[in-house]
């Protein structure tokens, strides 16, 4: 019998947990220089956000915070629902292995291959051979590198070694890929291929943050932008332009 | 098998440090051996020298020469006032015909016939020799038998083993000083060496913490290398020593005019001790070298 006083199910969609939450962070150094004051930003799982500033505007600290490479003098910020400030020491591993990073410079070691950089992120982690052999070819594929494999990093291009330093990011699956300054070596057809990359990377799931200078980029992207100045955000605005438009 | 994995990424990891700073590692090696040298001296004078004292220890008695012509009651109730004594453990009489017998004995041991010249009417002196329970009653038994009319001279080896006791004592000491300059200097060594590998891999380090490697696969590398030149400084060390030991033994024997030779037992416990002590003071310094020099890792 049907209770005609029931309800019909309707799905409703789960909220999106955010991958990252700061709430009223702030940071001073030790020489009293205010890095970051009152910041509350919340990124869900899948965005993509630019992160703009000048320099000195605290985008760094911002990146050292959610690697925890810093702790917040103020205010708390987890990551993927872990409360950096209560983390434990011997937790640190795993959480960085959920958060891909890489910088304008690339970081990559000289005297390894291309394929040797990438695996070298399995290898001290403790992966085994069988794990590094199959996901390695699978990153380089991905990020179009595959038939580099056995070039040095001295080798390759700007845009190649930095695909590099993403293949070598992704090699955990993170949840989350930090870029500080990606392009900011590169020239513009070469950033933009690598931006095509990072959105492949975004529609694939993982939620990117983008640490960049590069005007042209984030006023063609529309995406979310955050805006630091003196520590402060003074912009968290979606489908927005580097510069505030009035 | 994790650990496993661990345990072969460390070892590699430590084999091509230590290569990649030979200099350094082989300077902070030799300065291993020197120090682990100077060690095995130590051990086998020392060694040497108590083999020597339990010899003389063994033989350390007092000796009491008799005035001539003792009537045997006299020189029985001496034995018997002997025996008596605190420490006594053996009391032998060695009369003139005895020592004499003992005397071309010795003679014949070195291949020499004893010549009296013809004086058949040379005559030793009786004697009695007193065994003791312990090396260190030398001189009360002594002085128990000193003034007695039966005695002429009183003799005792207590000096010569108090000289020896001695010269242990002064060789233990200044051993002990050189072994510990030259084991903080080592210490120092690998300290700086672990030093100077940490700054030349900032990069591999830096990569690793970002990519999420623990703690232990950051460091034990560093720890592992400490402790590898530890062993080839250990094993070079060892092999000096059993190549010298036999031309050593000898030369000792020379040197400190007593018999000084150790068992091969001796030979087996001072590699043991080696082997201990190089890896021990490679871990240790590479040890304080990590957590100075990696404390903000991870």
């Amino acid at each position: 019998m049907t209770n005609t006083l029931q309800r019909p199910f309707v799905a409703r969609p789960a909220p999106i947990e955010p991958v990252i939450n700061m709430v009223d962070v702030g940071m001073t150094y030790p020489n009293g220089k205010v890095a970051l004051a009152d910041v509350n930003v919340s990124i869900p799982e899948g965005d993509f956000v630019f992160l703009v500033g000048p320099s000195g505007a605290g985008k760094s600290t911002f990146i050292r915070l959610l690697i925890r490479e810093q702790l917040p003098t103020t205010g708390r910020v987890v990551v993927a629902g872990r409360d950096l400030a209560t983390m434990r020491r011997s937790q640190v591993p795993a959480l960085r292995r959920r958060i891909g990073i890489v910088f304008q410079d690339f970081r990559l070691l000289p005297s390894k291959t291309v394929y040797e950089n990438v695996a070298f992120a399995l290898e001290v982690t403790g992966a085994t051979s069988a794990e590094i052999r199959q996901r390695v070819p699978r990153l380089l594929n991905l990020v179009g590198l595959h038939e580099h494999d056995d070039h040095l990093p001295a080798q390759l291009s700007g845009g190649e070694q930095q695909r590099t330093a993403i293949a070598r990011a992704l090699v955990h699956d993170p949840k989350m890929l930090i870029a500080d300054e990606p392009t900011g070596n590169l020239d513009p057809v070469t950033s933009w291929d690598l931006i095509q990359l990072l959105i492949q990377i975004n529609s694939m799931g993982t939620t990117v943050l983008m640490a960049t200078h590069n005007q042209e980029i984030v006023n063609a992207m529309r995406r979310r932008v955050l805006a630091l100045e003196h520590g402060t955000l003074v912009r968290d605005e979606s489908g927005a332009a580097y510069e505030h438009e009035y | 098998m994790r650990l496993f994995r661990f345990v072969a990424f460390a070892v590699v990891r430590a084999w091509q440090g230590f290569w990649r700073n030979a200099m350094m590692s082989l300077a902070a090696t030799a300065t291993m051996v020197l120090m682990l040298v100077l060690l095995s001296g130590l051990f086998i004078v020392i060694g040497g020298l108590n083999s020597g004292l339990a010899f003389i220890e063994k033989k350390v008695g007092v000796t009491a020469r008799l005035v001539d012509n003792l009537p045997q009651a006299q020189l029985d109730t001496l034995l018997a006032d002997i025996r008596q004594l605190p420490g006594v453990a053996k009391v032998d009489y060695v009369s003139p015909a005895m020592a004499m017998d003992r005397l071309r004995q010795a003679y014949r041991d070195q291949g020499m016939t004893l010549d009296l010249g013809g004086g058949g009417d040379i005559t030793l002196y009786a004697s009695v020799e007193i065994k003791l329970t312990d090396a260190n009653r030398a001189s009360s038994v002594a002085d128990a038998l000193r003034g007695r009319l039966e005695v002429d001279i009183i003799t005792t080896r207590q000096v010569d083993y108090d000289k020896l006791l001695g010269i242990i004592g002064v060789i233990r000491t200044a051993g002990i000083a050189a072994l510990a300059l030259v084991g903080l200097t080592v210490l120092f060594m690998i300290v700086n060496m672990i030093r100077i590998a940490v700054y030349s891999r900032s990069n591999e380090i830096e990569i690793m913490r970002l990519v999420g490697a623990s703690d232990s696969f950051i460091r034990w590398p560093f720890i592992l290398e400490g402790i590898l030149c530890g062993f080839i400084g250990a094993a070079v060390t060892i092999i000096l020593v059993a190549v010298a030991w036999e031309p050593i033994q000898p030369i000792m024997v020379r040197v400190f005019q007593m018999p000084t030779a150790v068992s091969a037992d001796f030979l087996a416990f001072l590699s043991a001790v080696i082997l201990g002590v190089g890896l021990g003071l490679g871990a240790i310094g590479s040890w304080i070298s990590v957590r100075a020099n990696l404390a903000s890792a991870a």
